[in-house]
């Protein structure tokens, strides 16, 4: 056993850290340190300065892209990107369907898309869940409709994060309504841009529009855009589930989230009870050094060839709980602070000010990617037996 | 024992639940939200002619001589409509401030408040102290006061303000007209209308000192008593809405081809959240009885210990009734995230639970387990 990182990691982790504190901006820096979200052009702006460096698409193979890290390295990075107040990067493209493309595409489709994900042009954003086909994902009912030359796409997903943002969308469609729930599924990529789509906001209850419906109505899709086969898309889904996940519990996020929560106590000269703040803060550490002792294990086990499997669905179970906690935490030791909701002047300490907001948004972090019960069922089924 | 309600508090809650079955919805809410004032002439003038005003006050001074229970059932079906309406913050609070201190100049605003002739509501709070409400920073030196208060709950509507300050060592009530201070409006947590006030050397003569000295102190304890088993009725109203509609979610959504309470998990959760509710209304009982307790000691125990536990399990009846609905419930258009900040704001006021839990465990170290 060695818990040690090895020199030359530590070398890495010293180049990361050093480059870091001189490309991270300053604006995206003080939005995370309030724990709020980058605008648009913030986020777009520093996926472009990754993806210079070649470190956006941090797991893909080198032909594709990919930087050739180790996952140890890739860990490093992670701590490093947000103990220097950068945001994590949009998982659609570079965690979801960059992969799926450079697995499963066509050699036109790889050279088409992969390139504008891993350079941070391209936005991408997900079509799948749908209001009646939530945890229940197989139940999807959008249809595309194969014709001469292209897709007829009809119907509805909901929950789209960022589809106001993006320029591309990957989708769960029915194509053949005939088929076993699970097996008429294709997936499909959708140029937002193509006449018949509309997006409807979906405001949460942080009072921030990143949720979306999206609505097809007679939406034509090039033949050219299904990945795969028709009747693969549930396969590629599956796909997705297994894909590396060692950053999946968030640890590296949850850090800087403590030690904003420490600063902001300081911060306030007159907080009357920081005993009780801290005793909470070093429970919340504890847990944090759990979640992060078994994500390392994950790390370890991926640089040896043998990557978790379902094991990831409990990294994500605990790293959410944690999470949700944390935020929690920071509105409950924020007292009257976090009552204030909209003032345009600071009561008291921003950071307090703005804890609420963090705390709503995250109550979704246990149900969006398959909720905890879904993940727990997952972990029942296939690693359990039951 | 006996835990059942008298008949007029069941008339009370009865009444209280009909008028806002028609005259409060979650559209209303929603226009409310967005509303500079939250003091609706029509709704004010309604909730006069029920008799709300006066209902906490004695029959000698022209209040309707109730109970806290009977005020506690009134907010807890506020809560249950998620009305942001300022009862509490312009009626209770100020009122009952007024009643405790007594004296005769303090009885004409009271009834000025019971007649709705004026709004007035309780500014006892700033950042630096915190929830030490007798430790006001606010100070009056060579007659003027200075400083200043946050998280006013004026409902935007106020035109004055009942604020706590030191006056040397002694802690003192005023009268402050709220035209003579700074003002910076915003929305709480909540939704309801909160301002922070900046007094800049504001000239204070005798008439506006209601009360100072030891007594003022008293007369605040009695105040937040009411206030604490308030917020618990205002969460209980919001717990059990929250219960109701995630039961019946759960009953009415299917997924995998049937509703989603046929499936183990919903059901445990469901009946966790069935069996909290349970004993958040057994501790709303408790402490809508011993917050009116003139024992200081029995008073405050029981109001912390309620508050604490309002500020664990209602808040986690909310967080489980997002995590049953899901997606829809961390939305501004379902009522249910409504109700979720409702829930947290509630255990922050007057004290959160780490603060009621510091309280409780000093008040039983003095006097053991009694």
């Amino acid at each position: 056993m060695n818990l040690e990182f090895t020199q030359e990691e530590l070398d890495f982790q010293k180049s990361i850290r050093a480059w870091m504190r001189e490309n991270v901006p300053e604006a995206l820096e003080r939005v995370s340190a309030l724990g709020n979200m980058p605008t648009k052009s913030q986020q777009q702006q520093w996926e472009r300065c990754l993806g210079k460096q070649g470190w956006l698409a941090l797991t893909w193979p080198e032909q594709y892209g990919g930087p050739g890290w180790t996952a140890t390295q890739r860990y490093i990075f992670d701590i490093e990107r947000a103990m220097a107040g950068a945001p994590p990067t949009s998982p659609f493209g570079v965690a979801m369907v960059g992969p799926v493309i450079y697995t499963f595409g066509s050699p036109e489709q790889k050279e088409r898309w992969l390139p504008g994900i891993t350079s941070g042009e391209t936005l991408w954003c997900q079509g799948y869940s749908e209001p009646n086909a939530g945890s229940d994902l197989a139940s999807l009912k959008t249809r595309a409709e194969r014709k001469q030359d292209h897709y007829l796409v009809n119907g509805q997903k909901i929950w789209t994060t960022q589809a106001h943002w993006a320029d591309m969308m990957f989708c769960l469609v029915r194509t053949d309504p005939e088929a076993k729930k699970q097996q008429g599924i294709s997936f499909l990529l959708i140029d937002m841009k193509t006449p018949g789509i509309e997006i409807r906001p979906i405001y949460s209850i942080d009072g921030h529009h990143h949720l979306n419906e999206v609505y097809f109505t007679d939406v034509e899709v090039p033949l050219e855009n299904l990945v795969g086969q028709e009747g693969m898309g549930w396969t590629i889904a599956k796909f997705l589930l297994t894909h590396e996940r060692t950053t999946i519990a968030g640890v590296a996020d949850s850090y800087y989230a403590l030690a904003r929560m420490k600063q902001a106590i300081e911060d306030v000269p007159y907080y009357t009870d920081k005993p009780s703040a801290r005793r909470r803060m070093a429970e919340l550490e504890v847990e944090l050094m759990a979640l992060e002792y078994t994500n390392f294990r994950t790390v370890a086990a991926t640089d040896e060839g043998k990557p978790f499997g379902p094991e990831s669905s409990g990294l994500k179970i605990k790293g959410t709980e944690l999470q949700q906690k944390m935020s929690q935490a920071m509105v409950e030791m924020g007292g009257l602070m976090s009552l204030a909701w909209d003032s345009s002047s600071v009561v008291g300490n921003e950071s307090f000010n703005n804890a609420p907001r963090r705390y709503n948004f995250l109550r979704a972090c246990t149900i969006y990617g398959g909720s905890n019960e879904i993940q727990k069922n997952v972990l029942a089924k296939m690693l359990l037996g039951l | 024992m006996e835990f059942n309600l008298s008949e007029n508090t069941t008339m009370v809650a009865d009444t209280a639940r009909r008028y806002l079955k028609d005259h409060y919805g979650f559209v209303t809410y929603n226009e409310q939200l967005n509303q500079a004032s939250h003091c609706d002439p029509a709704r004010w003038q309604l909730m006069m002619e029920l008799g709300w005003l006066g209902l906490p006050f004695p029959e000698s001074i022209g209040g309707y001589g109730g109970e806290l229970i009977d005020v506690a059932m009134i907010v807890r079906e506020l809560g249950a409509a998620l009305c942001l309406d300022p009862y509490v913050d312009l009626v209770v609070a100020p009122g009952k401030m007024l009643e405790y201190i007594g004296t005769e100049r303090a009885t004409v605003v009271l009834q000025s408040i019971i007649k709705n002739d004026e709004k007035v509501a309780c500014a006892l709070y700033d950042c630096h102290a915190g929830y030490s409400v007798h430790k006001p920073t606010a100070s009056i030196r060579d007659g003027k006061l200075s400083g200043q208060k946050s998280f006013v709950p004026d409902g935007g509507c106020a035109n004055r303000v009942i604020a706590t300050a030191r006056i040397g060592d002694e802690l003192a009530l005023l009268l402050v007209p709220l035209e003579s201070c700074e003002i910076t409006r915003y929305r709480a947590l909540d939704g309801s209308r909160y301002a922070d006030l900046v007094f800049h050397d504001i000239e204070i003569d005798d008439g506006m000192i209601l009360s100072r000295g030891a007594e003022t102190s008293r007369v605040i304890s009695q105040v937040i008593a009411w206030l604490q088993a308030l917020d618990c009725a205002r969460m209980y109203g919001a717990a059990n809405a929250l219960y109701q509609r995630t039961l019946e979610y759960a009953k009415t959504r299917k997924q995998f081809g049937a509703a989603i309470g046929s499936f183990q998990v919903i059901q445990h959760y469901l009946v966790d959240m069935f069996t909290d509710l349970q004993q958040l209304e057994s501790m709303l009982f408790m402490v809508s009885v011993k917050a009116e307790l003139g024992n200081a000691q029995e008073r405050d125990r029981a109001c912390s210990a309620a508050k604490a536990y309002y500020a664990d399990k209602a808040v986690k009846i909310a967080q489980q009734a997002i995590q049953i609905h899901g997606g829809i419930g961390v939305t501004e258009e379902l009522d249910i995230g409504h109700y979720f900040r409702l829930m947290t704001h509630c255990s922050l006021t007057h004290g959160h639970r780490d603060y009621h839990l510091d309280r409780l465990a000093s008040l039983s170290e003095v006097n053991g387990l009694g």
